[in-house]
């Protein structure tokens, strides 16, 4: 049987792409898909837990995180769509008309 | 009850002054006049009926009330008088019914909002001189400053917004470190004995560590020395002195100033008196500082009410020398300075008005030969110069002289140099006279003399100065019985005997020397 | 095989589930009502609040009753609901003439509302990792909708989609920390991992390091620095109502959980997570208000002030004692009623002729005092209430949480704080100057002001004025608040 430390350690290194992939990539799709691999970085260390610790409420715990992933995604998309509709682009750099 | 109705009977005229100018403006200066005037009518009812000095032991509060407000907290609605705050409230009254009058051709434009800040100030001011709560204390503190604030914004002079955020943001600064040191001493002495409350009188004789009080001393200090103000501490005073309009310069110069030194005597001192008494030589330069400073700066300002600010800061250095020397004379003196300086100064800065509504300026090189074209405004102007440099016979002179007595007795070099005061007030006060009533009438200046309501307000100015200075015995008979009892606070407070210079430091509260300041008022008589 | 199912106690949540309704409600009405007419869906909306209001206040009979160890309606939960549901009340009475005049849906507008009045308040409610992740969900995807929705603005939907952005990367933070947690406490009950955290001993490194990323997490939605970057972008360019409730709303339910977080389950850890946050309250404070000072637009000015408020309250938090935690609620609170006011003037001052900066720049104050006199008193009292003079409700707030950190034995904060709210004292006055100071221009006439938005303002400025001068009852509440806490 794999040790629990090999998915936790897969996870963290997941989780670190995805958090890395949301500060350096400009393309709005990319930072949604990095924000995705976080999100399902921290659903795999839930998975983890629950079956090593014998418990259900893990595996509850991430069927609602994928549920409300797909909301979050659709109405990011739907942002986007919006935002799209100003300006041809969808590098977050370019919205920019607000700054300090 | 009568205490939160004084508060109250203000801030209600305010209110009324405010609604009724959408109507008529006169009618606020008239609400304004007729609240201001009852508030003082009632306080010298309460003056006069109060025991007689004499038979009212130490510690004896006139009126006391004391009401649940935020049981939680500790906090309390606790106001109380004796005879050092009815000696402020009565000075707060008539200048209160002389910043309504002087007024009473000048504040055009919005003129209800104008009384309605007016009255505001005076409300939070009698709070202050009341509040036995310390978060009370701080509330009717902070509250002066809003209305103050519009006052001197919205219609002083060219330069007001930069006077007022600097105005603003000093004092809240000093307010801001008193209410940590206030949150301080709520929690030092609530850990202590298991009370945790922010009433004056349970806080008094408290057991603070020594090293923990010295720091919440210097928050209280900060911000009293702030609206003192001491040196260097002082520099938004000139500028929202300047900017003001008549009656912001004389609530300014009279009454807040005033707010700084009562809390030095009413909480600094008897809340922390070994604290007090560790720094009380620094505390003595600094007024000395203050005294000399502002002498030498008023003399080389060229703007009237410039001028008059910077010799505020001098007399208020005077208050600052009388409470650190914390013997009956000195704090006898300094109650005196509080009040002639409150009568003078505010007179100067009416003067001052009354010239820049005249000739629109108050350059001191537009000035000069006046006396010819307006010889009663002349010779009140004169007399409170000589108010000002300290001649005998007037208000200031007896307070000074005290406080000059009282510092020998607690270190003699310190007093020697406050002691040089009396020759450069002599200076610029006679300057300042020179500079506007004589001399060459270089710019032609014809102008009208003082209206019968300016002469009115200066007959009741130059009467009480004069009664001061001649008789101040009812004032120090009214402050005697509360100044034994901060003294006797501070004693009980104190753990060790702290040596200042060659006086010991709060050790004899021996009543004969209280005689002794009395006569030696009477001996300054001329 | 028998299914039992799970007894569902429907009172516990109550308030919650009235919300829900009334924004299903909206919906449906939106449908059948026409396009004239859409301006009554406020009406329902703001009636449903009420009653959830009402129904929140009448559950509170300190029985704390809980839900399948998910959600709890005892006093932390109600007290709160108190202040988020004043928010969303406040945002729909600003919200009657406003969305009309920038071209909101209204049916979509309202329903989000309230779905995010929902999400804060399940926030406040829940006891569970899941309950309170999925509340943060709830709430801040219909705020991202929200931010975005006026689709003719530009700025707004560059506001939404920083706002996402960011918001679902704090969201993984959060999550992946709960993760944690939930491995090293083997549930995600918040009082299992209080009972294994206080049987634990020495707390695991991947506890503490869950619990840090939880902090981070809820520090983006409540705009803690280092995580205050989108804050003021999204404050500029979401419609000033939505600004107005999610400046209040999002921050009071970002605390709660935050609060039932530290405080209750890992109150044990005091000593691991209370520096941590006294280090981010001084420092937000202190970045919101040095940044605030150089803001010309009020909106961004109020964004910066919103962070260093975030600061002000983290403060209570930090001092870690039940002063601080009933200081910290009283504090949000009374910023529920002085934040949105002042949110609600900018909206009334886009009104004006003349007011080329939308209402939105100190110039557009200008001469306000001679113009709109009701408008500008109830300006001030809100700004200098934030500056914290008293005797308004913002100055007993600080009190109160500096008081209960200078208790903590964290002197050195209450001193940052009463330093920082010298400093902000110079930016909120000069909203103030620019009322009351200056000379409009002449070309700036005043538009006569809605009346929901006047209710409103009023309703706020009377608020701060009494919590101020008669806090006892609330203080009282506060306490019994937090009480419900810590001593659970």
């Amino acid at each position: 049987m794999v040790p629990a430390s090999y998915y936790l350690i897969l996870s963290a290194i997941l989780f670190t792409v995805g958090a890395v992939g949301v500060l350096i990539r400009r393309n709005a799709l990319v930072v949604f898909m990095s924000v995705e691999m976080m999100l399902n970085a921290a659903n795999l260390t839930l998975l983890t837990y629950s079956r090593f610790l014998g418990d259900v409420q893990g595996q509850v715990f991430v069927l609602l995180v994928i549920a409300v992933a797909a909301a979050e995604v659709a109405v990011g998309l739907a942002i986007v769509v919006a935002l799209f509709r100003h300006e041809a682009t969808t590098d977050v750099d370019e919205a920019n008309l607000l700054h300090g | 009850m009568i205490l939160l109705w004084l508060i109250l009977w203000l801030l209600s005229g305010g209110l009324l002054a405010w609604l009724l100018s959408r109507w008529r403006a006169v009618w606020a200066r008239w609400v304004s006049l007729f609240f201001t005037a009852t508030y003082l009518a009632s306080l010298v009812v309460i003056w006069i009926l109060s025991p007689e000095a004499e038979e009212a032991g130490p510690g004896s509060w006139l009126i006391d009330l004391n009401l649940s407000w935020i049981p939680n907290l500790g906090i309390n609605l606790h106001l109380a008088l004796d005879g050092l705050g009815l000696l402020l409230l009565l000075l707060v009254g008539v200048l209160g019914v002389m910043t309504v009058a002087t007024s009473w051709t000048g504040a055009q434009e919005r003129t209800g909002f104008f009384h309605f800040n007016l009255l505001w100030i005076l409300a939070a001011l009698a709070g202050v001189f009341m509040a036995m709560d310390l978060v009370l204390f701080y509330l009717f503190w902070e509250m002066m400053l809003i209305p103050l604030y519009f006052l001197i914004g919205i219609w002083g002079y060219e330069n007001r917004v930069y006077a007022t955020l600097k105005f603003f943001i000093f004092t809240q600064a000093g307010g801001l470190l008193m209410l940590l040191s206030i949150l301080g001493l709520y929690f030092a002495h609530g850990n202590n004995t298991g009370v945790y409350t922010f009433d004056y009188f349970q806080l008094l004789g408290n057991t603070v560590p020594l090293a923990t009080a010295i720091w919440l001393m210097l928050g209280f200090f900060v911000a009293f020395a702030v609206k003192l103000p001491a040196v260097p501490v002082h520099t938004w005073l000139p500028d929202a002195h300047t900017q003001a309009p008549t009656a912001g310069s004389v609530d300014l110069a009279g009454l807040v100033l005033k707010a700084g030194a009562y809390g030095l005597l009413r909480f600094l001192v008897p809340l922390f008196p070994e604290a007090a008494g560790r720094i009380a030589p620094a505390a003595m330069i600094l007024g000395v500082i203050g005294i000399l400073y502002g002498a030498f700066q008023a003399y080389g300002q060229t703007d009237l009410k410039r001028m008059v600010a910077y010799t505020s800061v001098s007399h208020m250095g005077f208050v600052l020398l009388g409470v650190f020397a914390w013997n009956p004379l000195a704090l006898q003196g300094a109650v005196v300075v509080m009040i002639a300086h409150g009568i003078s100064t505010g007179a100067l800065f009416i003067l001052a008005g009354d010239i820049q509504e005249r000739i629109h300026s108050r350059d001191l090189e537009r000035m000069g030969g006046l006396w010819s074209t307006m010889p009663r405004m002349g010779a009140v102007g004169l007399l409170f110069a000589l108010a000002s440099l300290g001649l005998p016979g007037l208000g200031n002179f007896v307070g000074e002289f005290l406080v000059l007595l009282g510092a020998f007795q607690a270190n003699v070099p310190i007093a020697v140099l406050a002691t040089l005061a009396f020759v450069v007030s002599a200076v610029y006060s006679l300057a300042m006279i020179q500079r506007v009533f004589f001399g060459p009438n270089r710019e032609g200046w014809d102008l009208p003399d003082a209206s019968p309501r300016e002469m009115g307000i200066w007959v009741v100015m130059v009467v009480l100065i004069v009664v001061l200075g001649l008789y101040p015995r009812p004032v120090l008979d009214t402050a005697r019985p509360a100044l034994e009892a901060l003294q006797e606070y501070a004693a009980a407070g104190e753990h060790v005997e702290v040596e200042v210079g060659e006086a010991s430091w709060l050790g004899s509260t021996a009543h004969g020397s209280w005689d002794t300041a009395v006569d030696g008022v009477d001996g300054g008589r001329p | 095989m028998e299914i039992s199912l799970p007894t569902f106690d429907f009172l516990v949540v109550a308030p919650e589930i009235v919300v829900l309704i009334t924004a299903l409600l909206v919906m449906v009405v939106d449908m059948v009502i026409g396009r004239e007419q859409k301006g009554r869906l406020a009406w329902v909306a703001l009636v449903g609040v009420l009653a959830a209001g009402a129904l929140s206040y009448y559950l509170w009979d300190g029985s704390d009753p809980a839900l399948h160890d998910m959600l709890a309606a005892d006093g932390y939960a109600l007290f709160l609901n108190l202040a988020i549901l004043v928010a969303a009340a406040l945002a729909i009475l600003f919200s009657l003439e406003y969305t009309g005049r920038v071209g909101l849906a209204q049916g979509e507008y309202y329903t989000l509302l309230l779905l995010s009045t929902a999400g804060m308040m399940l926030m406040a409610a829940a006891i569970n990792l899941m309950t309170i992740f999925l509340a943060l969900e709830i709430l801040s995807i219909s705020l991202y909708v929200l931010v975005g929705l006026n689709r003719a603005e530009r700025r707004s939907a560059e506001a939404a989609l920083k706002y996402f952005v960011l918001g679902a990367f704090a969201s993984g933070f959060l999550l992946y920390g709960m993760a944690l947690i939930y491995g090293q406490a083997g549930t995600t009950s918040l009082a299992g991992i209080r009972a294994a955290v206080q049987a634990g001993g020495e707390p695991s490194a991947l506890l503490l390091v869950g619990l840090g990323l939880m902090i981070a997490g809820f520090g983006f939605k409540v705009a803690l620095v280092p995580f205050q970057m989108w804050t003021p972008d999204v404050y500029q360019g979401a419609p000033t109502s939505v600004t107005a409730f999610m400046s209040v709303g999002a921050k009071v339910a970002g605390f709660a959980a935050l609060g039932r977080v530290a405080l209750y389950a890992f109150g044990d850890l005091q000593g691991d997570w209370r520096w941590v946050l006294a280090v981010l309250s001084a420092l937000t404070m202190t970045v919101g208000n040095l940044a605030a000072l150089r803001q010309a637009n009020l909106k961004r000015m109020l964004a910066y002030s919103s962070i260093a408020h975030a600061g002000y309250a983290l403060a209570g938090l930090a001092a870690g004692n039940a002063q601080g935690t009933s200081g910290l609620l009283f504090y949000l609170f009374a910023y529920a009623f002085m934040n949105a006011g002042a949110f609600a003037i900018i909206i009334a001052a886009g009104r004006f002729e003349g007011a080329t900066g939308g209402g939105e720049t100190l110039d557009d104050f200008a001469g306000l005092a001679a113009r709109k006199p009701g408008l500008a008193v109830a300006m001030a009292l809100f700004m200098l209430s934030l500056a914290g003079v008293p005797p308004l409700a913002g100055f007993l707030a600080k009190l109160y949480v500096f008081g209960a950190a200078v208790r903590g034995g964290l002197i050195w904060l209450a001193v940052f704080g009463v330093v920082n709210s010298v400093i902000s004292a110079y930016y909120y006055l000069r909203v103030v100057v620019s009322m009351y100071m200056r000379e409009g221009r002449p070309a700036a006439v005043p538009a006569p002001v809605c009346a929901g938005l006047q209710v409103g303002v009023a309703l706020a400025a009377v608020a701060i004025v009494l919590l101020g001068l008669w806090p006892g009852p609330i203080v009282d509440l506060a306490r019994v608040a937090a009480l419900a806490l810590l001593g659970g």
